[in-house]
């Protein structure tokens, strides 16, 4: 998945796993950018009685760099706080929750945030409401109207929401980790099955999502609403992470704990599929505790990934010319670690220099686009991946086609790829249900009522 | 956690009256910060490599790195 589950270590802790990370212009507020930041993965809408939250012990953080530097200028961290109107009883909620301060809703979460921006620290937003998880007709009946109730306008034109969401990002997760075996290729694959459709494996479940817009003069480094798309202060690099504090201990037989020390990284994100796809195993949970300035030392990672060599195994015959391609991969270290300097793609640019860093690299000054195209800047799209990513962009094909070869030309034009490499996919695309035209964009998530397991 | 617990696990990290010199300084600097009376915060003591003497001491989200090869020496021992 995106980042899901990528690494041994967060695979054991969702409530701090890193699972996507957003940045783009927002399309109805074209003077501002929306970060979303997702965790939590794969949530069953029904898990309950105990339904999904955000972790009171974690930190979570959005990081912007607007001077190239590959370390963040301003941070926007969010820290909770769960309170319960009724230790009495076991349920989440003793009746409809017909708004969000509602009595009947017996556990909520509420979150500061903080924004940090150049050392300074400053409180922008204190006990500001989370969204119940959506239970089911009788006990969310207007789902919609919950969730809207808990966009909060902070002062100087921000806005922010936190609570749970409709997964955002769709991939064929059964085929993908059964030794890449994409349905509508597996014919040509090792396994040789007949060719099928792609499986969306995330289509019902939820993620909890932390989605802040914030007027494109507060992310420049010159305060500056960038217009022109040739100058560096246009871009940004985003990424989000999630904190632990460094000691726990637990008290014996009162199921209580303290916290103890500095803030600890634990997950990072930046560009999708990363740590997912191209750090080995080895480095996996090392790569989620380093900040992305030191993104160096994993080059060897973009430089030759292993699914490049895959590919031409796992299926015979189909990636001849990707088979001998053993160069070092300077597109995908420019797409993922530096940016795409000008001169590669007419009109487009996202570069910050070559400090090796994996973010999101978004330039603000290029507007939404009228009719996206979900494969972003290859589709001919420069409003989406990857500059930056929007929520709907298919990040699986981009991704399985410039690790296929089809964006080496743009170091290389000698190179010719492989015909399979403009065609590969494993056979999905957005599904305009799961996202919303308005902030927070991502769509209310199914209730546990309404879901049937499995149905995918 | 009650303030009796709460110096008794002192003791416990540290073991002698030297630890609690330098991890009562700790909770002092934090009280000032906070203007709160001492020992209000549990405290943790971890030594990471007792032969280098290095001691993290941890109260509320703060950190101190203290180098003390004989406390370290004398936690280690405590806790074996």
């Amino acid at each position: 998945m995106s980042s899901h589950r990528e690494a041994p270590a967060i695979s054991k802790d969702p409530v701090a796993d890193n699972t996507d990370t957003y940045a783009f212009v927002s399309p109805d507020d074209p003077g501002t950018v929306t970060i979303i930041s997702n965790y939590l993965p794969l949530e069953a809408p029904f898990g309950g009685p105990n339904f999904f939250e955000f972790g009171d012990d974690v930190r979570y953080e959005l990081h912007i760099d607007n001077d190239a530097d590959g370390e963040p200028e301003i941070t926007y961290e969010f820290e909770f706080e769960t309170e319960v109107l009724n230790p009495d009883t076991f349920l989440y909620n003793v009746g409809p929750i017909d708004s969000i301060t509602s009595p009947n809703w017996n556990r909520r979460q509420f979150y500061t945030v903080t924004r940090v921006k150049n050392g300074h620290r400053q409180v922008i937003g204190r006990h500001l409401a989370c969204p119940p998880c959506n239970i089911g007709p009788s006990s969310t009946p207007k789902y919609g109207a919950l969730a809207a109730e808990a966009v909060h306008k902070l002062g100087g034109g921000l806005t922010v929401f936190a609570g749970q969401r409709l997964e955002g990002f769709y991939v064929d997760l059964g085929a993908i980790f059964d030794l890449g075996d994409l349905r509508p290729f597996q014919k040509l694959h090792l396994s040789g099955m007949a060719n099928a459709h792609g499986v969306d494996a995330t289509h019902d479940f939820s993620v909890h999502s932390i989605a802040l817009k914030v007027p494109k003069s507060e992310l420049t480094s010159d305060g500056s609403t960038p217009t022109n798309p040739a100058k560096q202060v246009s871009v940004i690099g985003v990424w989000a992470a999630a904190s632990r504090r460094r000691a726990v201990i637990r008290e014996p037989g009162n199921g209580t704990s303290h916290e103890s020390g500095g803030w600890v990284q634990v997950s990072r994100l930046g560009n999708p599929l990363i740590n997912e796809a191209i750090i080995a195993m080895g480095d996996k949970d090392r790569w989620n505790a380093q900040p992305p300035a030191g993104d160096s030392q994993f080059a060897h990672y973009y430089e030759h990934p292993e699914l490049a060599v895959l590919l031409p195994v796992l299926y015979p015959g189909v990636f001849p010319k990707l088979a001998k391609l053993t160069a070092a991969r300077a597109d995908l270290v420019a797409i993922l670690l530096t940016g795409i300097p000008s001169g590669i793609v007419a009109g487009f640019q996202n570069y910050t220099g070559s400090r090796q860093a994996d973010q999101l690299r978004l330039n603000m000054a290029i507007p939404p686009a009228s009719k996206p195209n979900p494969i972003g800047l290859i589709g001919g799209d420069a409003a989406g991946f990857p500059n930056g990513r929007r929520v709907f962009d298919d990040v699986v094909t981009v991704e399985l086609r410039a690790i296929a070869g089809a964006t080496y030309p743009l170091v290389n034009k000698s190179y010719k790829p492989d015909p399979a490499a403009a065609l590969v996919t494993d056979g999905l695309g957005p599904n305009a249900t799961r996202y919303q035209p308005h902030f927070p964009y991502l769509g209310d998530p199914q209730s546990g009522y309404q879901t049937t397991p499995l149905a995918a | 956690m009650t303030d009796l617990t709460r110096r008794g696990f002192v003791k416990n990290s540290a073991g002698a009256a030297a630890g609690m010199t330098v991890i009562g300084a700790l909770v002092a600097d934090e009280a000032d910060a906070r203007g709160a009376p001492p020992g209000t915060e549990p405290v943790v003591a971890y030594v990471s490599d007792p032969a280098k003497g290095e001691i993290s001491v941890m109260t509320g989200d703060r950190e101190l790195t203290v180098h003390d090869r004989k406390l370290a020496a004398r936690i280690t021992r405590a806790a074996r």
